[in-house]
C-alpha cells in the first residue's frame, strides 16, 4: 500500500489568501494512500524542506506531493529535497495550486474544490511513479569540426585549447574559407588574410588538432558521445612529407588555362596547384579532371621535375573511421550566382560581377594586384554602380530573407573603390541600410561623408551593355520615384547569401534539421542557437544563417564551449524521462510486434531495432528499442503505438489514466 | 479456377510453397478460408464472385507461418494488405507468393515490386452499396448520425470478429486486451462499444486497404467497415497517403508536413 | 433548489508551451473560470485519442487540447503529429455523431498568458451553453465506470 505525503504550501498569502489550505489538507488525508498531510507557510524555505525530509523518514513515505507553485518553478528543488530525504527524486510530484489556481480564480468553494482536485490528480499519479535513475552515456572526448573556414578554425582552436583532441576536416585543399578571399574586413578595414593566416598557422601547428584538408565526411554513425565518423581523405597525388612547397611543379605544368576558383575565375591556374600562396597546408593538389596525365595518360612533367620526388600519381583515396564524441558543423555559405539575374544580364556581361569577384579585384594578392581593373578590358572603371539586395528580400524571384552582410560589404567595396580610383564615382542603389553592429553605422556614414559614395534609395530594374559601358536603369524613391539612369563602367551585385549546394544532402546524412533555404536549424531560435536537435551536433557560422565575421567567431566559440561542456564530465548524465519498450518473460518477450511505426515518428531517430535471440542465436523476434542516449521524452512514439508496448517514464499510460480517473 | 488448382498442385508438388491459403466451399453458398498442404487437396480451391474475404489476415498467424513459404489466393485488396504488412515489417518477400486474381485472370506475383506494378492498373473504389451508405451518413445531421450508430453499435456483442478478420489487426496484445490500464471497457458496454470501434478505426487510419472484411465478418450485421473506410478516406483526402500503397512505409500518422492545413485549431 | 450547471472541463496541455503559458496567466493574475483541470504532458504528441475518450466517459463535459505553435515544438515535431491525429480523429468524432463543439483545440505559446485565459473562458462558456454531456454520460453510466 502506498504511503504518500502531501505538503500544502501557503506561499505566504499567495495561495492561502484564496484557497482554504486547511480544507485541502483535510481532503488530502482522506485520499486513499495518503498517510501524512500538512500545510506550511513556505515549503521551499529551509525549514519547509527540512520538514519534508523529516516526514519522509518518520512516516516512511514512498511518494511525495507538494501542492504549491508550478513544477516549472520548483520541481527540481523538491526532487532534490526528496532525494536528500531518502526516496528516489522521481517519486516527488507537484500540484500547481498557485499559477493554475489561487492566482487565477476568485476566493471561494469552487477554487478550493479545484485545488483539492489538482492534489488528487497528483496523488494518483505519484502512486504509479517508478523510481528512475539518471541515464549515463559514455563520451569519447574527441571532436570533429566539419569545415575549415573562420568558424571551423575558431571552434577547433577553442576546443583544442581546453585539452581535447580535434579532427578538422575541410573539403578544399586549404583551410581559410571565404574569409581568405576577402581583401579587407569591415568595419576596421583590416587586411583579411593578415588576421586570418596566423589562426590558420596556429591550427596547423596545434598539438591537439589533426588537420585533414582535401577530405570529406562520408558517413556519421552513432549518437552523442559515441559517433563513428567515416572520412575520405582524397588523394592529392603528392607525398606530403616529401613536398617542400618549392612550386616548381606549378611553374612547369603545361596545362595553364583553368579558371582559378580562388580568384573567382578572374585568372587561371595550372592543373597542379596550391589554391593561394598562404594556403595551409602549403602542399599542391592535382586537379584530376584537367590534368593531361589523368585525362589521356601523357605528360608527367611534375613527376619528372619535382626535386624531392614527391609526386605520387598512383596515390589512392584513403578511408578512415574515427571515434568522435561531438561534431561542430561549420560548412559555410555560397553566394547566389550572377547568372540568376535576368535583369542584370544572366551573367553574360563580364563587367557585372558579384561581391566576391570585387574582393579579388581589390585584394593586393589578387589577379590585378589590388588595382581596379574591370574584367572585360582591364580599363580602370570611372563609375561603378553597386546594387544591394540582389536576390535577397525578394519573395518572387530570390530569397525572402535579408543576407545581413551586404549593406556593410557594399559600403566597404564602395570605399575601397573610392580610395583606389580618386576621380571615380561609386553609386550604391539600396533599399535600406542595415548597419547594426558595433561601429557599423559610423562606417557607412564614413563612406558617404568622407569618401563621397552616392547612396540612391531605389531598385535597379535593368542593366544592359551599350558601347562598352553598362546602362543602369534605377529609380530614386526619396525624390518621388524619379527614374535614374547611369552609364557605369562596372556593376557590382551584392548577391544573396545562400546555403552551400550540398547542405541539404549533408544535413540528411547527419540527421540534422534544416530550414526551407537549407540553412541548418538551431534547436531553439532564441535560447539554443549553437545546438541542433540532433544531440551532439553543434553549429557555427554561416551554415546556420547569414552572419558576419565577429558573430561567426562568437558563435564558433559558443559551439566550442558546448563541446567542452560535454567533454568535461566522464559521462553524459541525462534525465530519465524517456520512452521504454516493454519486455516480458518468454514466450512473449515483448508486446512490441516490430511494426516500427514509432521509428518513423521519432524526431530524434532514437528508436532502433533489437533482435531477441534464443541461445542458438536464432532470431525469435525483432522489436523496437529506445536509445536512452538519444530519446528526449516527447512521447510521440507512445501515442503512435497501437499496442502500447512502448511507454514514457514519468508520464506513463498508467499515470495519465490514474489522473483521468480522478475526474 | 482450373488454372488456380493446377498452379496450386504445381507449387505444392515442387515444394516451392508449403501451403496454399485460398477459398473453399463453405456451408450453402458461402466460401471459407482453406489451407491446402497436400497436392491431392488442390481441387478444394475455388475462386468466384462469392470469394470476398481478405485472406491476408492468415499471413501473420504463427501457425500458418510455421508451415513454411506461403502462397495466397489474392484479391486486389489482399495484395494491398501484403504490401502494407511488408511495410510494417510483418512479411518478408521470400516467405509469400501471391496468386493474384485480377480482371478474371490468374497472375503469379513473387516480389513486392511485381505486386505494386500489378496494382497500378486496379482502381481503388468502394462498392456502390458502401459508397451510398457513406454518402447517406455524411448527409445526415450530427444527431441523426449519433442515433444511427447508437442503434447499430447497440447490437455489438464484443465478439471481436471484426478484429480477427482484419489483416492489419495483427497485434499480439491488442490495446483492448491490456488491463493496466484498461482504457476501453471490454464488456458489451454502451460506451465501450462506441469507443472500441472508434479506436480501431483510428488505428486503421492510413493502414486500411478497404477490403470490407470486417463488416462482412460481423455476426450481427453492423457496418463496422464504414468506420475504418471513413477514417482511411479522411487520411487520403487530407494527406494524400494511403494504406497498402507500397512495401516501403509511408504511414500518414507517423509522418507530417509542416504545412498540413486544418481549420479548427485556434 | 438546483445548482446551476457548471461544466467539468479537462485540459491536455504540453509542458513547454501551454503549461508555461498558463503559468504566465497566473503570474499576470489574469482571472478565468475555475472549471478546468489541467493534465500536464511533455508534448501534445503524447496525447492519445483514448485519453480524450476517457475524459468524456469519466464525466467531462468539455475537453481542451493545447500545445506549441507549429514550428515551435520543443521536441521539433510532436505537435505536427498531434495535429495530424486530430485532423482525422475530429472527422471520425463527427462521423459517429459526437458534438465537435465540446472539444477545443489550440496553440498557446509560453508567452500567451492572456490567450490561455481567453481560451478557457470561451471553451467553458460554450460548453455551459451546450449543457451537460448527457449522451456520453448516460452511455457511460451503464454498468461499469
Amino acid at each position: 500500500m502506498s504511503r504518500i505525503g502531501v505538503f500544502i504550501c501557503h506561499c505566504g498569502e499567495n495561495i492561502a489568501g484564496t484557497v482554504d489550505v486547511a480544507a485541502v489538507t483535510q481532503a488530502a488525508l482522506d485520499m486513499t494512500g495518503v498517510v501524512h498531510a500538512v500545510d506550511y507557510k513556505y515549503m521551499c524555505s529551509d525549514p519547509g524542506q527540512t520538514m519534508l525530509k523529516d516526514a519522509i523518514v518518520e512516516k516512511k513515505l514512498d511518494g511525495v506531493v507538494v501542492a504549491a507553485c508550478s513544477p516549472r518553478m520548483h520541481e527540481p528543488t523538491f526532487r532534490r529535497t526528496a532525494e536528500e530525504g531518502g526516496i528516489n527524486p522521481y517519486q516527488c510530484e507537484m500540484a500547481n495550486i498557485r499559477e493554475h489556481c489561487s492566482w487565477v480564480h476568485e476566493k471561494g468553494t469552487p477554487t478550493t474544490a479545484k485545488a483539492i482536485d489538482l492534489v488528487r490528480f497528483q496523488v494518483e499519479k505519484v502512486k504509479r511513479n517508478h523510481p528512475l535513475v539518471p541515464i549515463r552515456v559514455p563520451v569519447t572526448k574527441k571532436a570533429l569540426v566539419l569545415g575549415g573556414g573562420i568558424a571551423g578554425i575558431q571552434a577547433a582552436l577553442d576546443i583544442a585549447n581546453t585539452g581535447s583532441p580535434v579532427l578538422l576536416v575541410e573539403k578544399s585543399p586549404s583551410i581559410g574559407g571565404h574569409m581568405s578571399q576577402l581583401s579587407e574586413t569591415f568595419p576596421t578595414l583590416d587586411c583579411s588574410q593578415c588576421i586570418l593566416t596566423p589562426r590558420m598557422v596556429e591550427v596547423a601547428r596545434h598539438p591537439n588538432i589533426t588537420l585533414y584538408t582535401y577530405s570529406e565526411l562520408e558517413k556519421l554513425d552513432g549518437f552523442i558521445g559515441n559517433f563513428k565518423a567515416t572520412i575520405r581523405r582524397k588523394a592529392r597525388k603528392i607525398d606530403e612529407k616529401l613536398c617542400n612547397g618549392c612550386g616548381v611543379c606549378q611553374q612547369k605544368c603545361p596545362v595553364k588555362k583553368i579558371p582559378d576558383e580562388f580568384n573567382e575565375g578572374l585568372s587561371n591556374r595550372p592543373a597542379i596547384f596550391v589554391p593561394f600562396p598562404q594556403a595551409v597546408p602549403n602542399k599542391p593538389v592535382i586537379d584530376l579532371a584537367n590534368c593531361t596525365y589523368f585525362k589521356n595518360g601523357k605528360c608527367k612533367a611534375c613527376e619528372k621535375l619535382c626535386p624531392t620526388k614527391a609526386i605520387r600519381l598512383d596515390q589512392e583515396d584513403q578511408i578512415e573511421v574515427h571515434d568522435i564524441g561531438a561534431v561542430v558543423l561549420a560548412t559555410g555559405f555560397k553566394t547566389m550566382p550572377v547568372s540568376n539575374f535576368s535583369e542584370y544580364g544572366y551573367g553574360k556581361y563580364k563587367d557585372v560581377i558579384d561581391g566576391m569577384k570585387f574582393e579579388r579585384l581589390a585584394s593586393a594578392s589578387g589577379p590585378t594586384g589590388g588595382a581596379m581593373k574591370r574584367p572585360s578590358d582591364g580599363k580602370t572603371p570611372q563609375h561603378v554602380v553597386f546594387i544591394a539586395c540582389a536576390g535577397s528580400r525578394d519573395r518572387l524571384k530570390g530569397v525572402p530573407y535579408c543576407s545581413k552582410i551586404c549593406c556593410m560589404y557594399t559600403a566597404k567595396h564602395a570605399m575601397l573603390y573610392q580610395h583606389k580610383v580618386h576621380g571615380g564615382q561609386a553609386t550604391v542603389f539600396y533599399m535600406d541600410v542595415r548597419a547594426a553592429g558595433k561601429n557599423y553605422d559610423e562606417f557607412v556614414r564614413r563612406a558617404v561623408e568622407e569618401d563621397g559614395v552616392k547612396y540612391v534609395r531605389g531598385r535597379v530594374s535593368r542593366v544592359y551593355e551599350d558601347d562598352g559601358q553598362l546602362v543602369v536603369k534605377g529609380v530614386d524613391t526619396l525624390l518621388g520615384a524619379e527614374p535614374v539612369e547611369i552609364r557605369a563602367d562596372m556593376v557590382v551585385l551584392a548577391t544573396a547569401v545562400q546555403a552551400q549546394n550540398d547542405a541539404e544532402e549533408l544535413a540528411q546524412r547527419l540527421h540534422v534539421s534544416y530550414d526551407p533555404y537549407k540553412f541548418f536549424a538551431e534547436a531553439h531560435p532564441k535560447l539554443r542557437p549553437v545546438e541542433t536537435n540532433t544531440a551532439g551536433i553543434f553549429l557555427a557560422g554561416t551554415c546556420q544563417a547569414p552572419r558576419d565575421i565577429p558573430e561567426t567567431v562568437a558563435q564558433a566559440s559558443g559551439a566550442a564551449v558546448k563541446v567542452a561542456g560535454l567533454f568535461s564530465q566522464p559521462e553524459l548524465t541525462r534525465e530519465p524521462i524517456i520512452a521504454v519498450v516493454d519486455r516480458q518473460p518468454p514466450p512473449v518477450f515483448s508486446h512490441c510486434v516490430g511494426c516500427f511505426l514509432c521509428k518513423s515518428a521519432c524526431p530524434y531517430q532514437a528508436i532502433e531495432e533489437e533482435s531477441i535471440k534464443n541461445r542458438n542465436g536464432d532470431v525469435l523476434k525483432v522489436v523496437a528499442k529506445v536509445n536512452p542516449g538519444l530519446c528526449q521524452g516527447c512521447g510521440t512514439c507512445v501515442s503512435t503505438c497501437r499496442t502500447k508496448a512502448i511507454d514514457l517514464q514519468g508520464f506513463s499510460n498508467e499515470q495519465v489514466f490514474a489522473e483521468l480517473m480522478c475526474i | 479456377m482450373e488454372a488456380l488448382q493446377a498452379k496450386a498442385r504445381e507449387l505444392l508438388a515442387a515444394g516451392t510453397v508449403k501451403v496454399v491459403i485460398g477459398y473453399g466451399k463453405g456451408t450453402g453458398d458461402t466460401r471459407r478460408p482453406i489451407f491446402v498442404r497436400a497436392v491431392e487437396r488442390a481441387g478444394d480451391l475455388v475462386v468466384d464472385a462469392a470469394c470476398t474475404q481478405n485472406l491476408a489476415t492468415y499471413l501473420t498467424k504463427a501457425e500458418v507461418r510455421a508451415l513454411g513459404r506461403m502462397a495466397i489466393v489474392a484479391l486486389p485488396s489482399t495484395l494491398r494488405s501484403i504490401l502494407q504488412l511488408a511495410a510494417e515489417k510483418q512479411l518478408r518477400e521470400e516467405n509469400v507468393l501471391a496468386l493474384a486474381v485480377i480482371d478474371g485472370g490468374l497472375r503469379e506475383l513473387a516480389t513486392f515490386d511485381a505486386i505494386e506494378e500489378a496494382l497500378a492498373t486496379v482502381p481503388d473504389a468502394l462498392s456502390d452499396a458502401d459508397q451510398k451508405l457513406i454518402d447517406k451518413l455524411t448527409a445526415m445531421s450530427v444527431t441523426e448520425r449519433r442515433a444511427f450508430w447508437a442503434e447499430e453499435l447497440g447490437r455489438c456483442v464484443k465478439c471481436y470478429a471484426c478484429r480477427s478478420s482484419c489483416p492489419m489487426c495483427y497485434c499480439e496484445r491488442c490495446t483492448m486486451d491490456c488491463n493496466r490500464p484498461q482504457w476501453i471497457p471490454v464488456a458489451s458496454h454502451a460506451i465501450g462499444n462506441l469507443e472500441y470501434h472508434m479506436v480501431r478505426a483510428m488505428h486503421l487510419a492510413g493502414r486500411c486497404v478497404e477490403c470490407g472484411t470486417c463488416g462482412k465478418a460481423c455476426p450481427v450485421g453492423i457496418p463496422v467497415h464504414l468506420l475504418t473506410f471513413f477514417a482511411e478516406q479522411s487520411v487520403r483526402r487530407q494527406f494524400g497517403q494511403k494504406g497498402g500503397a507500397s512495401a516501403k512505409l509511408d504511414y500518414a500518422m507517423s509522418t507530417f508536413k509542416p504545412d498540413d492545413k486544418e481549420t479548427f485549431i485556434r | 433548489m438546483v445548482d446551476p450547471f457548471e461544466p467539468k472541463m479537462t485540459a491536455f496541455v504540453c509542458n513547454w508551451c501551454t503549461y508555461a503559458g498558463a503559468d504566465l496567466t497566473g503570474t499576470s493574475r489574469i482571472k478565468y473560470q475555475s472549471n478546468v483541470r489541467v493534465i500536464r504532458l511533455p508534448c501534445t504528441g503524447r496525447i492519445d485519442f483514448m485519453m480524450v475518450l476517457k475524459a468524456f466517459s469519466r464525466g467531462s463535459d468539455g475537453v481542451i487540447i493545447s500545445g506549441c505553435h507549429p514550428n515551435d515544438c520543443h521536441y521539433t515535431s510532436g505537435n505536427y503529429h498531434a495535429r495530424r491525429r486530430w485532423m482525422v480523429f475530429r472527422d471520425l468524432l463527427d462521423f459517429v455523431g459526437i458534438d465537435l463543439r465540446r472539444v477545443t483545440f489550440s496553440w498557446v505559446s509560453a508567452a500567451e498568458g492572456a490567450k490561455w485565459a481567453e481560451l478557457v473562458n470561451e471553451a467553458t462558456n460554450n460548453v455551459r451553453a451546450l449543457g451537460p454531456y448527457k449522451e456520453i454520460q448516460q452511455l457511460a453510466a451503464v454498468g461499469i465506470d
